[in-house]
């Protein structure tokens, strides 16, 4: 059975070295990108299973990331998980309105942030199967 | 000199004093405009519409007398200056109006021409200088806010790596580390904890300080969230050998308050608590009803720690407040919990304060508004004076169709709850506040005076309204159950306040059950099956 890829977009790259080790050791194949453009271009390229993205990024910032993904047909689908230093208050409404699945702060509880990652991808899955309310 | 016009709004009903002040006026050195009107309700019109340099104010208007009139004034236009001229030598009228902000205080017998002018100007320049310090400290306010904001991101960052380096070598993902090595990376781990958490009080302080703390309140059960909380704690005070206890009323009624708000004055309170008890002691969370207040949950967490001091006790809940006995081995914040815990329980409006002899132990206790379901049933389960014969409980309920669910979904249940609002058949029919914790399924009730037949059409209107709510198929399921329940007969002695009292026990305790119930299960096919409308008769005794 093929490992499930997950996009890490995060202009720390110590951050994303750490995350790609956690990732791998949970059995997942990872992809990386450390910019928003280059974050679109991966999604589009490696076509991801899930994306872990943080908001402060160069060349487009996470909002810009989540809109592109959500304008393209062939990527919406992708459930966004976003990994912030900002302050929920403030982003995490807008973060779930423009199609993230979930906000976490950083630093975020390891155990968690791999249970949501488990059931997105669970659910992505599953909603893909199943043809909502049938008429 | 400043040769600008100014520009003067005179408020006097007395045709005689009106013309000497305008001649005083027009008398002056510089240009002035006066316009003038002989009531208080004109005044403030024109106020409305017009800005003047200055009001000059005559107290006892046809429509208006003494303080009440720059009061109203003020409050209207609080960035005009005014300047009271007034017939009455009163000294301590005059005081209290300098007080409240009104800028001179003139005797209408004594102006001269030189000195009215003088008096407007500098009241003119008082009143800008006080605006300039206004505007100065609001901008300090943001610019703090937003510097702390700054900060708080930016020491999260460095922050996040060593939590996931750390974590790394923990969990055994960079390989594996000796018994010895792990807790000294435990230990680093918890002081990263610790200053996530001051980082996260710091905002939440700042926040409460400049009124941006919010609340989102629902009807919740405090039984909840009392076990939630001493489940989060139950490790540390068994860590520390101190007991930890809790006590709650079974008839406890449903609290209109945010539940996580809550849970975090709970999980401040008892962590406090287990930290300043020592082993073997214990702690005790409760939750009561008191007689002499009916209109109050009361929440005490009580320890037998070694007590505060009387001036500790005056200064507890002051910001960035630490008890100076407490410095070698408990401090471990910056002061703030008790502060915010406060500000949260006094945007419930409810109270907190603590009781605590030296060497007794302490507790703190805070209050928090009941719902009372009596006082809005009432209209809709009473006619004439008497209990209706039944009335009919629907039960509104969207599951998600995935967990986490899909896209915003507290906005996406939040515009379903304003449909089912605007469904119902009679104003006085009620939709209650969202019910419980937030979870992933919300659950709305709604109460109306009708029967089980003629409440079918407000469920299929409910039903056919929701439906046309974009991609809400694909977000949810929708179930909805209606429950007729048949009221006792009523003149049975009782006084209609108390059966109307024991008709919203019965229906509290039926929403509660409701709500124990396990949401549907989603991701097995059982989505296919997404209307189940029953209905069903329940009799109240």
């Amino acid at each position: 059975m093929t490992k499930p890829k997950i996009l890490v977009v995060d202009d720390d790259p110590d951050l994303v070295r750490a995350m790609r080790l956690r990732l791998r050791a949970n059995n997942y194949e990872v992809a990386t990108a450390t910019d928003g453009y280059s974050a679109i271009a991966s999604a589009q390229k490696d076509r991801p299973s899930l994306i872990i993205l943080d908001l402060g990024l160069p060349a487009g910032d996470g909002f810009v990331v989540l809109e592109r993904l959500q304008n393209a047909d062939a990527l919406a689908g992708i459930p966004v998980i976003v990994l912030s230093a900002r302050d929920p208050q403030s982003n995490e409404e807008r973060a779930l309105k423009a199609g993230a699945a979930a906000f976490f702060q950083k630093p975020a509880d390891n155990d968690e942030l791999m249970n949501v990652i488990r059931v997105s991808l669970g659910s992505a899955a599953a909603a893909q199967q199943r043809a909502p309310w049938p008429s | 000199m400043n040769h600008k016009t100014t520009s003067v709004l005179l408020i006097e009903d007395n045709p005689g004093d009106a013309d000497l002040v305008r001649l005083r006026l027009v008398e002056g050195k510089s240009p002035v405009s006066v316009s003038c009107v002989n009531r208080l309700s004109d005044g403030l019109a024109s106020l409305t519409k017009e800005t003047p340099s200055v009001v000059l104010l005559d107290l006892n208007l046809p429509d208006s007398h003494g303080a009440e009139t720059f009061r109203r004034i003020m409050d209207h236009a609080p960035n005009v200056p005014v300047v009271v001229l007034s017939g009455q030598d009163d000294e301590a009228l005059a005081m209290k109006a300098v007080h409240q902000g009104v800028q001179d205080y003139l005797l209408k017998g004594d102006i001269s021409s030189k000195h009215l002018e003088r008096a407007i100007r500098y009241a003119v320049e008082r009143q800008g200088l006080l605006r300039a310090l206004e505007i100065t400290q609001k901008q300090q306010l943001e610019f703090k806010n937003r510097f702390l904001s700054h900060v708080s991101h930016e020491l999260r960052t460095p922050l996040t790596c060593i939590h996931q380096y750390v974590t790394l070598l923990v969990d055994g993902l960079a390989g594996p580390v000796s018994p010895d090595q792990s807790d000294h990376l435990k230990t680093v781990l918890k002081s990263v904890n610790q200053l996530h958490a001051m980082i996260r009080d710091l905002l939440e302080a700042t926040r409460a300080e400049s009124g941006k703390m919010r609340i989102e309140s629902r009807c919740i059960s405090l039984s909840e969230l009392l076990h939630q909380a001493v489940a989060m704690l139950r490790p540390t005070a068994d860590e520390k050998k101190v007991g930890l206890e809790i006590g709650v009323d079974q008839r406890l009624p449903l609290v209109l308050a945010d539940p996580d708000r809550v849970l975090e004055v709970l999980i401040n309170l008892v962590d406090n608590a287990i930290k300043f008890t020592p082993a073997d002691g214990s702690v005790m969370l409760q939750a009561s009803i008191v007689d002499a207040d009916p209109g109050s949950v009361y929440i005490a967490v009580s320890d037998t720690g070694r007590g505060i001091s009387p001036e500790a006790k005056a200064l507890i809940f002051e910001r960035l407040y630490q008890d100076p006995d407490s410095i070698d081995n408990n401090r471990s914040g910056l002061g703030l919990g008790l502060f915010i815990c406060r500000e949260i329980v006094r945007l419930h409006d409810g109270r907190i304060w603590v009781s605590s002899e030296p060497g007794q132990g302490s507790t703190f206790t805070f209050t928090l508004p009941i719902y009372s379901l009596a006082k809005l049933l009432a209209p809709v389960i009473t006619y004439q004076d008497r209990l209706r014969a039944s009335f009919v409980l629907v039960r509104v309920e969207l599951t998600p169709a995935t967990n986490p669910p899909r896209g915003n979904w507290k906005e996406t249940w939040q515009q379903c709850l304003e449909i089912v609002r605007r469904c119902i058949y009679l104003d006085k029919d009620l939709v209650l506040p969202p019910m419980g914790t937030s979870g992933a399924a919300e659950t709305f009730f709604v109460v109306a005076s009708t029967d089980l037949e003629r409440s079918g059409i407000m469920t299929t209107r409910i039903r056919e309204q929701l439906e046309c709510v974009p991609d809400l198929k694909a977000k949810c399921m929708l179930a909805i159950t209606t429950v007729s329940v048949q009221l006792p007969a009523s003149g049975e002695g009782e006084p209609l306040e108390k059966q109307v009292q024991g008709v919203a026990d019965c229906v509290t305790q039926m929403i509660l059950r409701s709500m124990e119930r396990k949401p549907v299960s989603v991701g097995n096919g059982s989505a296919g099956k997404k209307q189940r409308t029953s209905q069903s008769r329940t009799q109240l005794n």
